[in-house]
């Protein structure tokens, strides 16, 4: 699901310019700042609510995950099931939550001895560092590629590069991390094991700081590589089509009969235009990357947020659960938020008024 | 080479900041992540590098319940008495025991001279507060606590004695035995004992090997302790500058790293992996006798002590010739072949097979072996004759023989052998649905009575009386609402009177044949099906440790259980020069390579947008 | 979605016709031939299965091979762990995961064209109350709402497809209002309403039969991504265990070991054989929409 409909990315990208559209007629910019922080805020809120819905849907007993596989006496159990206010109604568990997610506190995980909120904390570095170098290399990939396959629609380039798009979209992300890992992490046939098969780090490397960093880069190669391959494809289409949608644009014209070279128009004039509404989808689809790696972070044992629900999703830890997935949705709106605020600062037309 | 316009000069200064801004919080990152991380270590400073069995999350003595900690455990903290290379008790802190002639009063004379290392010295007021708080604290006794709840008292007469006195006999003292930590490191911990993660490194403690960093999830960092003892069993500090224990995430991450050398031993691993790994040079793989067992639990109806009953257990599993026909559906080899790829056996005792001194086996007559002919004997005498669509009909309900087989969705060797299971059932009349639920929900039915099979595993340390008390009438839950530590709601007063018979004993011959009819009344009543014992297979690069393994292999090539204890204290480097690292050069070149490109591709990006835009 | 008028006029008058002009553009299209020719074939495959395929090669107690062995003249790619036919495994798992894909689509298409056209119709607080909700749910991250979802409703097929269902109406749910809208506009519903028809009779007379089409180019999509969610939630260990479809097979190979055992062939055939078959539906639903759609070509 780190390949996103296509219907759901034109969707999103009108609702960006629909939204902008309605606030464009307000010129302060504070003003447009304040609507949209506050439509995050409700949004998380809602957020909120949907989340505390699904996980009270199953009147869950985090004790027996506790108890797991050993004796404990009824007394243990007892006092266990008052801390954890298993016992209380359903609204008075609602405002509990509320108040705990605003002060940080997302619960406990007995499965980890630790504090769901230190749990996330640990596991956001990696995560990061997986979703955005591989965001940064597809966007320089994609863009690239989506430009020079727009302009020249129709050519061999752009149907090569669509084709290729079309079938990296359908490829399920942690297959294709299984089969890199098979190639290149294993070794198939002449080609040796070159990458680790898992993990951020390896057992007792040494080497100082720069050591490190080339063994953490080393484990980074893979799940960066697989992330790349299934997110590039998509800003590939999204890019190729922003294009298209400038070429019939009469500025173009006047630039072309300027005298301009083609290269020169492609570059001064199509491109900037195009690269808006690229832009804020893809921070619209960055949000939901975050989420999306779950897979490949699996398949890697990657150690960030994806790995970490995946393995909360085995016994079911659901505070874990339910807090990671606070997270991801935070770093949704976020996102979104930021998409708006981008698209107000890069769109010429916005800025003028 | 393009120059700058004037007029992007602003905008652009604004994105370079931005990309350079992006490019250090990577970096920051990655030396962040890193910064807290990786222990350093040349190939001059030998260094033992293992694979832990579970994750590493605290090292708790008295909450801590996964493996990988429990090992870790073993060897920076002392007890009373430690297994050896046979699992057979010896002395530790105490240097030898004696007890009264009712079994009932334990003595135990200490070492001298000991200290922990913090310098303060061992005296038997650790040994007794360790044990008292563990007696009577909730929150301290969620590790250890069955252990002594036949204690009556333990106290110290003076600063070298400790004298346990149990409320009924108890003959297998010595096998209990718990980690004694530090009084004046924990008396301040008490308060908080529950969520005390005792990962302040150093550690305080005592043993072959001192804690001394840990990273959560990832890594334990152990160096040798120079004082440890060197009498009997017992050889002083390791021959390593440290022990790493070190989670994998995945195993197919840690036998990629076995295979490179990251990792020295590893034990875990599918057969698939076993199979691909004994291939390598200069690794040995080798199988260790089972601890433990995997089975089909067969709910004879959920009842309490009082003898009430409920929960949803079909009622035809109360007829003994049912679940014996059942048993004989089952063909156990079959499982360990496919499932196991060979490596385990089929299971028969309750007891698993690597303690020879409780092991036991059916005789030829009693013995249940795959026989679904045998087994639709035995259903049609009993009166299950065979419904329209092939199904049985139970004769007291009138109802067809519909059975729930519960199985735990995180696991995926359940889920292969309930493919089997439902075969086999098919094939004898009985028809089966499965539930894969997770541990949550299994274990919610469990204690509800809400199930009529599910799969079940079971492991044990030298000293069966846990796994022999469950399956003892005082297991039952006390109420229906509450849960006991029952495995099956069995309850058999014969049972019981062997088990407590084998407690109070000391002789270890009169226990034994106690345990060993214990067993036999199992395998007849047919509540646990013991499907097979799975070998514990393990990795071990023999070109760089000696000595880690103890033992030697029996005609099959499996090893006699080993004890971390002893292949912690005793393996040492082997002398020789590092393998060949060509591939992971190759990945290092590439990885190099990968990062040039990426920033040279954002440093260009950044120079043609300054084109593009002016 | 401004230029969505296409629609209306395949639904004006002379339906035929539009079929025919239809067809006619639809066959001058060559990844749209190859993405039904795919898709026909899956179909035939999956329906056909139990001809060729009996319950004794899918059984674990009656499997021959060796386990996990490399494909062979007699099993040309491999078998399992159990010994049973890859092959044979692999084609009987599109059974699950296009019955999954499908059924999780048309759950998505009745919710999401229901909230649309309620929407579109009404207008007022009620759309824009909707349009609220769609918009809270598009901000929703997809793959964790559909963990959690499954994983509080237990494994199993049922609770993947509600939770594909709940993670994806909402596309549909904006195409079917804007479609709504634009429809609702035209003339002659503005007469029908003239002449006095309820509510339920202009959406099901008249909203209804124009939005059609489109809801079934948009599920072409859909069940694309169905698919793609079906097998990853099941490679994650949502699914059923004991069921043979793509999602599963991937699952346990991954988890028997065959990623270091080096068994390609257990792992390859099932994944190729998701990416045939939703680039076949992309295929199809982007050939379906560039025809109804010009401004996509």
């Amino acid at each position: 699901m780190t390949t996103v409909d296509p219907v759901t990315v034109e969707a999103a990208g009108d609702a960006v310019s629909a939204a902008s559209g309605d606030v464009a007629e307000r010129s302060d910019f504070g003003s447009y700042l304040l609507s949209k922080v506050a439509a995050a805020i409700v949004s998380f809120f809602v957020t909120l609510v949907i989340g505390f819905t699904i996980f009270s849907i199953m009147p869950s007993d985090p004790v027996a995950a506790l108890t797991r596989g050993r004796p404990t006496s009824p007394r243990q159990l007892a006092a266990l099931r008052r801390q954890l206010g298993v016992d209380k109604p359903v609204w008075v568990r609602f405002v509990d939550f509320l108040h705990r997610t605003f002060t940080l506190d997302l619960g406990y995980s007995y499965q980890y001895h630790a504090t769901v909120t230190s749990l996330i904390a640990s596991r956001i570095g990696p995560t990061l560092l997986l979703t955005g170098s591989s965001t940064l290399i597809s966007i320089v990939l994609g863009i690239w590629l989506g430009v020079r396959s727009g302009w020249r629609h129709g050519s061999r380039l752009d149907r090569l590069s669509s084709g290729v798009s079309l079938t990296l979209w359908s490829v399920p992300t942690f297959w294709l991390g299984l089969i890199l890992l098979v190639a290149f992490s294993v070794g198939f046939g002449p080609i040796p094991s070159l990458f680790p098969a898992g993990g951020m780090t390896s057992a007792g490397v040494g080497g100082g700081v720069i050591g490190q960093v080339l063994d953490v880069s080393r484990h980074l190669v893979l799940p960066c590589l697989t992330l790349v391959l299934v997110v590039f494809a998509q800003y590939v289409t999204i890019m190729r089509s922003s294009i298209i949608d400038e070429l019939g644009n009469p500025y173009l014209l006047t630039a072309r009969a300027k005298g301009l070279r083609d290269d020169d128009v492609r570059r001064k004039h199509a491109v900037p235009n195009a690269l808006l509404p690229t832009v804020t989808v893809i921070f619209l689809q960055i949000g939901g990357l975050v989420g999306g790696a779950i897979t490949v972070e699996t398949v890697y044992s990657w150690p960030g947020l994806g790995y970490l629900t995946f393995n909360a999703l085995r016994i079911p830890d659901l505070q874990l659960l339910e807090g990671t997935f606070i997270i991801f949705s935070a770093s949704i709106i976020v996102m979104n938020l930021f998409a708006d605020i981008l698209y107000r600062f890069l769109d010429p037309r916005v800025r003028a008024q | 080479m393009r120059r700058q316009q004037a007029g992007s000069v602003m905008r652009h200064g604004r994105l370079r900041r931005a990309g350079a801004a992006l490019l250090g919080l990577g970096v920051v990152a990655v030396s962040a992540l890193v910064g807290g991380g990786a222990p350093a270590g040349a190939a001059s400073n030998p260094i033992l590098k293992i694979a832990s069995d579970t994750e590493l999350t605290t090292f708790n003595p008295f909450t801590s319940y996964y493996d990988g900690e429990l090992n870790i455990i073993a060897v920076i903290y002392p007890s009373l008495t430690v297994g050896d290379s046979h699992n057979v008790p010896q002395p530790y802190l105490a240097k030898s025991w004696s007890h009264s002639p009712d079994n009932k009063t334990w003595t135990f004379p200490l070492r001298t001279g000991l200290k922990w290392t913090d310098g303060k010295p061992i005296t038997a007021q650790d040994v007794t507060w360790t044990y008292n708080l563990v007696m009577h604290n909730d929150a301290a006794a969620s590790a250890n606590g069955s252990l002594v709840t036949n204690f009556a008292s333990v106290t110290a007469p003076n600063a070298s004695t400790v004298v346990i006195k149990t409320k009924t006999p108890q003959g297998n003292i010595p096998y209990v035995s718990l980690p004694v930590v530090p009084q004046h490191v924990w008396a301040s911990r008490v308060k908080n004992i529950a969520k005390e993660l005792n990962t302040e490194m150093p550690v305080v403690g005592y043993g072959p090997w001192r804690l001394t960093a840990f990273k959560t999830d990832q890594f334990a960092t152990m160096k040798p302790n120079k004082d440890f003892m060197n009498t009997g069993m017992f050889k002083g500090a390791p021959k390593y500058s440290e022990l790493i224990s070190y989670y994998f995430k995945s195993s197919d991450a840690s036998v990629a790293a076995l295979r490179t050398g990251a990792l020295d031993q590893l034990t875990g691993m599918t057969p698939t992996e076993f199979k691909a790994l004994a291939k390598v040079g200069g690794i040995k793989t080798y199988r260790t006798a089972p601890v433990g067992w995997t089975a089909v639990e067969v709910n004879p109806g959920a009842r309490t002590k009082g003898g009430q009953k409920f929960g949803t257990a079909n009622p035809a599993l109360a007829d003994q010739r049912l679940r014996a026909a059942i048993a004989y559906s089952f063909n156990r080899p079959l499982l360990v072949s496919r499932i196991l790829d060979g490596l385990g056996d089929p299971g028969a005792s309750y007891i698993p097979t690597s303690y020879p001194e409780w092991a036991w086996k059916p005789s030829a007559g009693q013995a249940i072996t795959y026989n679904p002919t045998k087994a639709n004997q035995i259903l049609d005498q009993a009166g299950y004759r065979k419904g329209s669509n092939g199904v049985r009909i139970d004769p007291k309900t009138n109802k067809p023989l519909n059975l729930r087989l519960g199985i735990h969705s995180d696991d995926d060797q359940d889920a292969q052998i309930s493919q089997y299971l439902v075969q086999w059932l098919k094939a004898i009349g009985i028809h089966v649905t499965i539930q894969s639920l997770s541990f949550d929900a299994l274990n919610k039915n469990l204690v509800k009575g809400d199930w009529d099979m599910l799969m079940d595993g079971w492991s044990t340390g030298a000293d069966p009386t846990y796994l022999l008390s469950i399956q003892t009438c005082g297991a039952l839950p006390p109420s229906k609402t509450q849960s006991g530590s029952t495995d099956a709601f069995y309850c058999n007063k014969s049972y019981d009177k062997l088990f407590a018979a084998q407690l109070s004993t000391s002789d270890l011959k009169a226990r034994a044949a106690n345990i060993r009819a214990m067993q036999s009344i199992l395998y007849t009543a047919n509540i646990d099906i013991i499907l097979y014992y799975k070998d514990q297979i393990s990795g071990l690069r023999t070109n760089s440790t000696s000595g880690y393994l103890t033992g030697s292999p029996d005609s099959n090539g499996v090893y006699p259980l080993q004890n971390h204890f002893v292949n912690w204290s005793q393996a040492a480097p082997v002398d020789a020069k590092s393998s060949n690292h060509t591939a992971t050069y190759i990945g290092v070149i590439v990885a190099v390579v990968v990062v040039v490109a990426l920033v040279a591709a954002i440093l260009l990006r950044r120079r043609s947008t300054a084109a593009e835009r002016e | 979605m401004t230029a969505v008028t296409a629609p209306v006029r395949v639904a004006a008058p002379p339906r035929t016709e539009a079929l025919r002009r239809f067809v006619r553009a639809y066959v001058r299209m060559p990844t749209g031939i190859a993405g039904l020719v795919v898709l026909v074939a899956f179909v035939a495959l999956a329906l056909g299965a139990p001809l060729f395929i009996s319950q004794d090669d899918l059984n674990v107690i009656k499997a021959t091979g060796a386990s996990l062995a490399p494909p062979t003249a007699h099993y040309p790619l491999g078998t399992d762990q159990a010994g049973r036919s890859v092959l044979l495994l692999v084609i009987w798992g599109t059974r699950a995961s296009l019955a999954i894909g499908v059924i999780a689509t048309a759950l998505t298409m009745v919710v999401g064209s229901a909230i649309g056209l309620v929407a579109g119709h009404y207008g007022g607080i009620i759309s824009r109350a909707l349009m609220h909700v769609t918009d809270w749910f598009i901000a929703l991250p997809g793959l964790p709402l559909a963990i959690s979802l499954a994983a509080v409703l237990g494994q199993g097929p049922t609770s993947i497809t509600i939770a594909i269902a709940a993670t994806s109406w909402t596309g549909t749910a904006r195409l079917v209002r804007a479609q709504t809208l634009a429809v609702e506009a035209r003339p002659f519903v503005e007469r029908a309403r003239a002449l006095g028809a309820g509510n339920l009779q202009i959406v099901s007379r008249h909203v209804l039969p124009n939005v059609m089409p489109l809801i079934l180019v948009s599920s072409t999509l859909t069940v694309a991504g169905a698919i793609l969610s079906e097998t990853t939630l099941t490679f994650l260990g949502l699914g059923d265990p004991t069921n043979v479809s793509w999602g599963s097979m991937l699952n346990q190979a991954f988890n028997q070991g065959a990623v270091t055992g080096g068994a390609w062939w257990y792992l390859l055939p099932p994944g190729v054989a998701i990416v045939i078959v939703v680039l076949g539906f992309t295929l199809t639903g982007r050939a379906v929409e560039a025809i109804l759609n010009p401004r996509m070509r």
